[in-house]
């Protein structure tokens, strides 16, 4: 059985017709580490505050190892969380932080201070010690928070955004020490971001929500390479999916600016019941510029004017109008051309999505 | 970068400032400087600038402070009052602030009214009701009684309101993370929310102080026993002794004074902090 199952969960607040979260289905393995990602709003913090019992599941249920957990306080849970904004008890040292759970829980102080110790030690806190929040920057206020978390023995930890406040390098840090401390300590783990990089360089599963209902859930590479709709194709990936609606016509694909592309006659059969139009999603590492892909797929070759380039380092974006859109393609750093250029490119046409125009969901071809 | 204009604003506005400030002193320093003096040294002074310099050190330069502290029982009036203080802020921070706490962060029928009511409340001057707290603890048997004396004024809604203004801007996930670690709602206001609202706590202890130490009309109608006479009470009675100086009238006045001068210096800085934290936090 799984560790954590959550049945159906619905939440509801008062005065209002619609619901935060609707149907909320997982089940969540023991050790595993769980990212819900989505838009603000999409009702992910609010599923953690459920599974924390800070906010009143309206319908549906939860078991934690086993037990229902709807009624039961969020003490009694045996969980421990790392709150956005860390949360840290502001008139106490890091040390009386980290500890604070371990004495109310009457642990005998011999063992606090060995555990507050290692939790000092583990996360490199100790000329901190005996500092009170206040004086600790954005990454030690986290780290501190995590070893409130860690000390406790606790088997689920929940993460609210815990990066959210920090600079984009520390972020990088402290995701590499997040997901070192779960491989360590091997503790079932539920973290909330919208940041989808966050999710899918930590993550074993991500869970992707969206208006409180889950779109997919699956392991990263699965959500990037088979997203069951527009919203999860569109979210996951940096830079996002380009999205062209195009017709169907025979065997070709018409883009709303006059362009043209072959497809197989498998393709134009499954995507013939959907009347003509389509959504197309390509990433923009599918976009060809090279030779070597402009010749393997010569009948399909179309032209843009470079409208932007962004220098990545590693590589460069290139923004183009095409179909209608701009489209945004990654191309190797060796690939050099300049605003203004007219370029040649491609589609890979295996690598490319289709999506109901209506509906937003994939149409497997 | 200040403009001259603003710099001789803010020359002309010292000066205001140090002239009002003299003009406050005056009383108070013609009060010191006098008490040392005979009555008849007050009085040859009287017409001069001498009113205001206290007399050269000498064996009897304190000789109305000692007729004072060892002839009456000012030094009992004024633990007296001391210990009222104590308990009233103790019972006054734990009672109001827990009535604060509510009004912050518990949701409960009515919430909105409740804080309405409280703020009518403040409007109310204690006087208009005294008599009915003065009935209430005469039915109870409570008068010539220390609990008489401070029941009725443990409640106050200027402090709830306060405590309530500075608790609304606490961080509700610090609850849920106290939550987490074990800690109880009551372990959690005397451990968690008092310590992270001091400002606050120092301000309505001080206002609480500053009521007890100055309040004359509350304790002259519960009290007649002279053991558990207050300062202000004791002060009128040995104020209005013939018998008493004129120089020890100006020595006990000073002495009723120090208390409030001392905990204005001392707490001047949390006083403004808590008053203003509880206009600019609303959350």
């Amino acid at each position: 059985m799984s560790f954590i199952e959550l049945k159906n969960v619905c939440k509801q607040y008062a005065n209002t017709n619609k619901k935060a979260v609707t149907d909320f289905n997982l089940k969540i393995n023991e050790n595993e580490f769980i990212a819900f990602v989505g838009p603000s709003g999409c009702g992910k913090s609010t599923t953690l505050r459920m599974i924390a019992g800070f906010e009143e599941i309206t319908s549906g249920e939860l078991y934690i190892d086993g037990k229902k957990m709807n009624e039961v306080a969020p003490r009694d849970r045996g969980i421990s969380m790392v709150f956005q904004n860390y949360a840290l008890y502001p008139h106490m040292t890091v040390e009386k932080n980290i500890g604070y759970g371990l004495k109310n829980m009457k642990v005998p102080a011999e063992e606090i201070k060995k555990k507050v110790d290692w939790a000092i030690d583990i996360l490199g806190l100790e000329e901190y010690r005996k500092r009170k929040p206040k004086n600790l920057s954005g990454g030690q206020r986290q780290r501190v928070a995590l070893g409130r978390a860690i000390v406790k023995d606790q088997k689920v930890f929940l993460m609210d955004e815990p990066l959210s406040n920090l600079d984009a390098k520390l972020r990088v840090s402290m995701r590499n020490e997040i997901s070192k401390l779960h491989r360590n300590l091997g503790s079932t783990t539920i973290y909330v971001t919208h940041d989808q990089v966050e999710a899918m360089t930590m993550a074993d599963r991500i869970v992707i929500m969206k208006d409180g209902v889950v779109q997919q859930v699956g392991e990263p590479m699965e959500l990037y390479e088979h997203p069951v709709n527009k919203f999860v194709a569109g979210f996951i990936g940096s830079p996002q999916m380009n999205f062209f609606e195009v017709e169907v016509e025979d065997r070709q694909i018409v883009f709303s600016d006059g362009n043209r592309m072959q497809i197989t006659e498998e393709m134009a059969k499954k995507l013939s019941p959907y009347k003509k139009k389509v959504i197309l999603g390509i990433r923009g590492e599918d976009i060809k510029f090279d030779p070597q892909n402009l010749d393997v797929f010569k009948d399909n070759k179309m032209c843009a004017v470079v409208d932007n380039i962004e220098i990545m380092g590693n590589e460069n974006n290139l923004y183009f109008n095409f179909g209608g859109n701009t489209a945004i393609a990654r191309v190797s750093k060796y690939e050099v051309c300049h605003v203004g250029d007219k370029v040649e490119f491609v589609f890979v046409p295996h690598r490319m999505h289709f999506f109901d125009c209506k509906t937003e969901e994939v149409i497997p071809v | 970068m200040l403009t001259k204009k603003q710099k001789h604003f803010n020359i002309i506005l010292a000066v205001v400032m140090i002239a009002m400030s003299l003009f406050f002193l005056f009383p108070v320093i013609w009060m010191l400087a006098n008490s040392f003096k005979t009555d008849a040294a007050i009085t040859s002074d009287m017409n001069s600038l001498a009113a205001f310099v206290p007399p050269a050190l000498s064996g009897k330069f304190l000789d109305n402070y000692i007729t004072i502290l060892t002839n009456t029982n000012f030094i009992r009036y004024m633990l007296n009052t001391l210990f009222y203080a104590a308990v009233l802020i103790l019972l006054g921070i734990i009672v109001n602030g827990l009535a604060g706490y509510a009004l912050a962060k518990i949701n409960f029928p009515f919430k909105e009214r409740w804080l309405l009511i409280i703020m009518l409340l403040m409007i109310v001057p204690m006087e208009t009701i005294i008599t009915i707290h003065f009935l209430f603890i005469a039915k109870l048997g409570l008068l010539n009684n220390v609990i008489g004396y401070v029941l009725p004024m443990i409640v106050n809604p200027f402090n709830i309101f306060l405590f309530r203004q500075v608790f609304v801007s606490l961080p509700d996930d610090v609850y849920e993370a106290a939550q987490l670690d074990f800690c109880s709602p009551v372990k959690y206001f005397f451990t968690m929310v008092l310590p992270m609202s001091k400002s606050v706590v120092a301000t309505v202890s001080v206002f609480t102080f500053l009521n007890v130490w100055n309040d004359y009309l509350w304790p002259s109608l519960v009290f007649t026993s002279s053991d558990l006479l207050t300062a202000q009470i004791g002060l009128n009675a040995i104020t209005s002794n013939d018998n008493t100086t004129m120089g020890q009238t100006l020595a006990v006045i000073t002495l009723v004074t120090i208390p409030v001068i001392i905990i204005y210096a001392l707490f001047s800085k949390q006083i403004v902090e808590g008053v203003v934290s509880t206009g600019s936090k609303e959350g």
